[in-house]
């Protein structure tokens, strides 16, 4: 991975660690740097894989936009398989 | 406490517009690869679900490192995380792979010549040598 430090695919390392620290319930839990860039990695894939999948509904509708619907529609697959 | 609790609003705050602001850069990605528009509520609903779906993920991340008696989230726990799609795992593995072997190369290049051999194990081996000395480090 050529962006190492910085940006990881759309998320900052830094962004991550904090998002997943806001979390934790233990404040003695830490992310190491390779957790961090693969978590990032991770977040890419499922928001590119939210917006592909509702692209698809959209365009089974025939439509232009996607709009909350055809995110809706695709929304409880998603979470199963992450 | 008040104050600790305002502060930890704050921060959520910064942390969803940073998560918004990348879910737009990237549904711009995929609007330009299949050809259609996203109306601004469908990519704010997609930051509002990331950044919920980012609580799982941390108290999974947190279960799993304690259950390895680790207080540190290494790579392991993130590909456990990916368990329950096949291909998502994959994709996962591969990446960690890649971290564990340019770590091995950083390495390499601070010690330089003084082991060539190293360079040719497998990428499996790498990932577990680098594994360990995680796991050492944490001890």
């Amino acid at each position: 991975m050529e962006e190492r430090g910085g940006r990881a695919g759309g998320f900052r390392k830094d962004t991550v660690d904090r998002l997943l620290r806001l979390h934790f319930r233990d404040g003695k839990t830490r992310v190491n740097a390779d957790a961090q860039l693969l978590m990032a990695e991770l977040l890419k894939v499922f928001v590119r894989e939210a917006a592909a999948r509702a692209a698809r509904q959209a365009q089974a509708e025939d439509l232009e936009k996607v709009d909350t619907e055809q995110l809706e529609k695709v929304l409880p697959q998603l979470l199963l398989d992450f | 406490m008040a104050a600790a609790g305002e502060e930890r609003q704050m921060l959520a705050q910064r942390l969803k517009a940073a998560v918004h602001y990348t879910v737009g850069c990237l549904c711009e990605e995929v609007a330009e690869d299949k050809d259609v528009q996203f109306s601004k509520q469908s990519i704010a609903a997609i930051s509002d679900i990331t950044f919920r779906q980012c609580e799982i993920f941390a108290k999974d991340l947190e279960m799993f490192a304690r259950h390895a008696k680790r207080t540190t989230v290494t790579t392991e726990d993130v590909k456990l995380l990916a368990r329950r799609s096949n291909s998502l795992l994959k994709y996962i593995t591969q990446k960690s792979e890649e971290l564990a072997s340019s770590n091995m190369e950083q390495k390499e290049k601070k010690k330089k010549k003084s082991s060539t051999a190293k360079g040719e194990r497998t990428p499996g081996e790498q990932e577990a040598a680098v594994t360990e000395n995680e796991d050492s480090n944490m001890a």
